[in-house]
Order: structure tokens, then sequence, then C-alpha cells
């Protein structure tokens, strides 16, 4: 095999500090998120935008970072589930996760968070139809999702979306 | 496998100009990407054969929406995202809004663009079929220039697209005429984020004094690319909606499609459901036709003489509204419709008089005196193709209707809904040779019928 490309740099922000890497553009997000900063709650599910599990948020909307070549990233500002640690909804949305019975395995718990906290920056006070809608993108295989909704509302209702 | 990334190379241009120009100096040898919701997948299998990329994912000339007069401009790097929020394609293309939301899950719908769900060229792909049916055209932008094609003509076969290799999709335009248009979308997929529809469905129609108008159904995963059911349509076309129009159009609909067996459904399957949505669209359109009926019963409620007052704009005569107030209540428009024959038929010359006095000459846009407001409106919708005639036809039917006038002593009455200008002209001066007897009975006639047209207005609200 020839080789086509070579590496750039690339800068952006993660988790709110400024980091730059050295990376072939096609590298996926995800793969430089966990293998060059090390930031391994980002999960690999299925590796093609079907399950949710490499949730990122970049520049503020939820991604797949599986999908994202990393020159796309440039410049961007990305948050993973360690930048949230000390967001209120996402906090929130732990303690109820851990009430309500939301995270076994736990794989695809820190996609689950970063799209509950998407959802509620955008809707506040969701409907369970809002819940369903705003996490389906994130496929869980062992909870059967429905306490997983009911802890979202709960965070809701405790009005951390607001 | 997985494909190494150094195998590939990914550039950035900084805007849509140095985009195309790259096209253009090697147009085999770049791919656009956008999003990567399906290039990024096809990377991940291994399957990913252009080595070379071009990323138009932050170029700001494709993330934008335009709306103009006659069209809402949709720049091809909108996500779904930016289309299911945007208030004018949510008020006026609901369906492409709707298809946006069915596509992949939230994270998804942040990366995926319209621009990249067309050039995929998927036969499954949800927008697809809204696009179809609300007759879209693409914006097509190279270092030559730009031309705009139609959707329906872009998409020619299975995978196929007449796309140039230095060729982008700068926009999609959605035409803004479906006001008062009923419509219907419908995924049917095991559900509706992350999985690829089964059957998807997109249909619009208008109802126009209770027959079908205009009526356009799309479906996705049916066929090698997103279809029109054009023979469906046709047999719709200006038909009242009735139960046994609605199955032959779901028989008509299933013989039209040649859905496959694959890993999502049956061909057997899709079939019956493409003839089960086909069911529900004209079953909602027909829904719409009752809910109209809203406005008998509200009629069917009112004193007498406000209900008198309502009606005699669908007619002219005093007598016949008093008749047909007199006859209330009525269950359903045909039993309206029926009546006011009854009604018309029993009356004697000078009511008939009175209702064609209500009415302005044939070519004039100035009411009769007598006419109220609604029956003027109407009168001038009615002569609408009438209107359109060339100034020779106009200037004919002025002398005709003096000539009759001065022959019978009243206004030519003729429903002219319809007719051209020259149409009613000869049919003027066919009529200049009859008889006073037969005159007046051939202009009861006409009123007879312009009654029955404006009572289905009236109805319909």
């Amino acid at each position: 095999m020839t080789k086509t490309g070579a590496q750039c740099q690339i800068s952006l922000t993660v988790n709110g500090e400024p980091r730059t890497v050295r990376a072939y553009p096609m590298e996926r997000l995800l793969d430089v998120l966990r293998q060059q900063l090390g930031l391994t709650g980002t999960k690999e599910g299925c590796g093609e935008g079907e399950c949710g599990a490499c949730s990122v948020m970049m520049d503020g909307a939820l991604v797949d970072s599986c999908l994202v070549p990393i020159l796309q990233a440039q410049g961007a500002k990305v948050v993973t589930i360690e930048g949230l640690d000390q967001d209120s909804r996402a906090r929130a949305l732990q303690q109820s996760f851990l009430e309500y019975g939301g995270a076994q395995c736990g794989i695809c718990t820190p996609g689950m968070i970063l799209a509950a906290v998407h959802l509620l920056r955008e809707k506040p006070e969701p409907g369970m139809d809002d819940i369903r809608q705003g996490l389906a993108g994130n496929l869980c295989r062992c909870t059967g999702y429905v306490q997983i909704f009911e802890a979202v509302a709960a965070a809701a209702r405790r009005g951390v979306g607001r | 496998m997985r494909s190494d990334p150094a195998e590939y190379d990914l550039v950035a241009p900084a805007n849509l100009q140095a985009a195309v120009s790259l096209l253009a100096n090697e147009p085999d040898r770049w791919l656009p990407i956008a999003g990567g919701t399906d290039l990024m997948v096809q990377f991940a299998a291994g399957t990913l054969r252009a080595r070379n990329l071009i990323s138009i994912s932050r170029l700001p000339e494709l993330r934008r929406i335009e709306a103009f007069a006659e069209e809402i401009e949709i720049g091809a790097g909108c996500t779904y995202s930016d289309i299911r929020k945007h208030e004018s394609v949510q008020r006026e293309f609901p369906m492409l809004a709707k298809a946006a939301s069915w596509t992949g899950g939230i994270a998804n719908q942040n990366r995926g663009t319209l621009g990249g769900n067309i050039v995929n060229a998927s036969p499954a792909a949800d927008s697809l079929p809204a696009l179809l049916v609300y007759g879209a055209e693409l914006i097509l932008v190279s270092v030559r220039g730009e031309r705009r094609v139609l959707y329906s003509t872009f998409h020619t076969g299975y995978k196929k697209l007449t796309l140039a290799a230095d060729e982008l999709i700068r926009a999609v335009c959605l035409p803004r005429r479906f006001t008062g248009y009923v419509s219907y979308t419908r995924k049917v997929g095991t559900r509706n984020a992350q999985a690829v529809s089964k059957v998807c469905m997109a249909a619009l129609a208008r109802l126009e004094i209770g027959a079908i108008h205009d009526a356009r159904i799309a479906l996705g995963s049916v066929a090698p690319t997103p279809i029109r059911l054009t023979e469906t349509e046709r047999l719709l076309d200006r038909k009242p909606l009735d139960p046994s129009l609605v199955r032959l159009a779901s028989r008509t609909a299933v013989a039209e499609v040649q859905p496959i067996d694959d890993i999502r459904s049956t061909a057997r399957y899709r079939g019956a459901v493409v003839g089960n949505l086909v069911t529900e669209f004209l079953e909602k359109l027909g829904g719409t036709q009752r809910m109209r009926s809203v406005a008998l019963d509200r009629w069917n409620g009112l004193p007498m003489d406000e209900a008198e007052k309502e009606i005699l704009p669908c007619c002219g005569s005093r007598a016949w509204a008093r008749s047909m107030a007199a006859r209330r209540p009525f269950s359903d428009e045909n039993s309206v419709l029926a009546a006011s024959d009854e009604t018309w038929r029993s009356l004697g010359e000078q009511d008939w008089m009175e209702a064609f006095a209500h009415h302005p000459r044939i070519g004039e846009s100035l009411a009769a005196p007598s006419a109220t407001a609604r029956s003027a409106a109407w009168s001038s919708q009615e002569q609408s193709d009438a209107a359109a005639a060339g100034d020779a036809v106009k200037i004919a039917l002025r002398e005709g209707n003096g000539e009759y006038e001065r022959r019978f002593g009243r206004t030519f009455i003729i429903c002219a809904t319809g007719k051209s200008g020259s149409e009613i002209l000869q049919i003027l001066r066919h009529r200049l040779q009859n008889d006073d007897r037969t005159e007046i009975r051939e202009a009861a006639e006409q009123q007879r019928q312009i009654s029955q047209i404006r009572l289905r207005k009236w109805l319909q609200g």
C-alpha cells in the first residue's frame, strides 16, 4: 500500500483545554481522544454511528466521534464525559442514573449522559417522547431503557435542565 | 477490516471556490465528504475506495437556508438538525422536517447533510420521497458555473446520478406552492431512529370541490430509486374521493412498485404496506373533507334569517335561500346539493331573474350592484380561465354580451368554471340562436350548475 496522506497538526480545545495533536487527517476523533489524549471515558461500540457509545459534544452539538475525521475537528471545542464532571446537569443525571438503575455494564453510560445533557440543554422540561427521541441514537443492551428514561425524567423534574 | 488512516488523504478547502477548483483540476481523484455519516462508516468497514477526500463540512456557502418569494433554498451542507428546526421548512415543507427527524439519531442529525443524503443515493433514504413530491430542484456548482436540475431527473438509477465528477450540489430549492395541500408522510421500519426504512412514503394533494387535485405520491425502499406513483396519481386526478376510488388506488399502487426481499423486509410485505399507506393517505385526505362538514353543522344551527343570508351568495335568489334555510337540518353535502336542485327547479321565472342579476357580465370584473362581496369573489374565480383570454376574444365577448342583452333583456349567464374565453364565446354565439323559452331554460340550467359549485365551495369553508 502506498502512503497517500501526511500527518498534520490539529489544534482543538478538549474539555476547556487547548490541545495540539499530530495525526493523519482521516484518523477518527474517537481514536485521538482515547489513544493520544488518554480520554477513555468515550467508548467504542459499533464504530459506525449506530450505537452512540462514542458520543461527544463538538461545538455544542452531540456527535458520534467514530464518524468525525480529526481534520474536521480542527479548531473545534470538544467536550467528553470527563469534561462534564463539574457540569450541574451531568452531576444530577449521574445521581438519578444511580437511583433509577440507569447504568448496568456501563459501556453506553457516558454516551447516554452526553445525549441526556444535550437534550436538557435544548429542552429543559422534556416529555417522555422527547426523552425517547433524544436518546434514540444511544443503544443499551442491559437496562431495557425504561430505567434510563425514568432517570432522565427525574433529573428534569428536579430542574437541572433550567 | 478497518482502514489505515495513513493510506488516506483529507483536505479542507477554505471556501466553495477552492473546493470546486480542486475538483476541476483532478475530478476523478477527489471525493467530497461532509458529515461523514455514510463515508466514515465505509472507512471503518475498510470499503472506502476513494483515497483522497475533500472536506466540505465547514463551507459557509453550503450551510444557509434562505427564503425567497417563490422558493426556499436549503444549502446542501445543512444538517438534518438545521432542517428539522427551521421554522419555514417546518411550516411549508413539514414532510422534509419530519424525514429529517427520522434520519439516524440526534448525533447523526447533527452531522448528516441533505446534500450528502442525495449523493449517497440510497433507495431507502428518508428525505428523498419528500424532495420528489415537493418538486425539488438542485443547484449544481462547478468552476464552469451553476446549473439547475429537477431532483426527479437527477437520480436516474440504483446509486446513479447525473452529477459530473467536477460538480457539487450547492443547494436544494423547494417551490413555495403547496399552501392548502394535505400532506401525509410515514416511515415503516423496525423503529424510527437508527433503522433503515422498510417503506417510506410522502404524499400531497388538495381537495377542490370534493375532487382530488395534483396528487403527488412518492415512496422509498420499493424500487432501485425513490419513485413517484405516476399511475396512481393519474387515477386519482380530478376524481371525487370515495371508498371505491380508495380501494382502486391502493391496488394500483401495489402493482406500480417493484420491491425486493432483503435483510430488512420482504417484497410481499413491502407491497402490502404500500397499499395500506396509500389507503391511509386517502383516508386522511377524506378526513379533512368530513371535518369540513363542520361548516354545515354550524349553518344547520343558525337562526332562520342568518341561515338565509349566509347561503344566498351561492345562488342569488331570495326565494331559493329561504326555501333552503327552511329545509334544514341537512345531514351531509349531498343532501344540500340535491335540495338545491329541487328548489331551483320549483321556482318561477322572476326568481330566476333575481339570481341572474347577481352575476357580472362575462369578461367584466365589475360586480353586479346586487351581488354580495362573496358572490363577487366567486364570480372572479369562476371567470379566471376566461380572464386569461387574448384581447380579440375579450372584444368579441363584449360585443356578444351586448347583442345578448339587446336580444333577451338580461345578462348572459354561463357556468364559466374551467371554460376558456374562446369556449365561452362559441357557446354565447350558439345561444344567441335560441328562442326565448329555450334560452331562459338554458340560463336556468347554467345557474343551477353555478350554484352547485358554489355550494361545494361554501360547505368546504
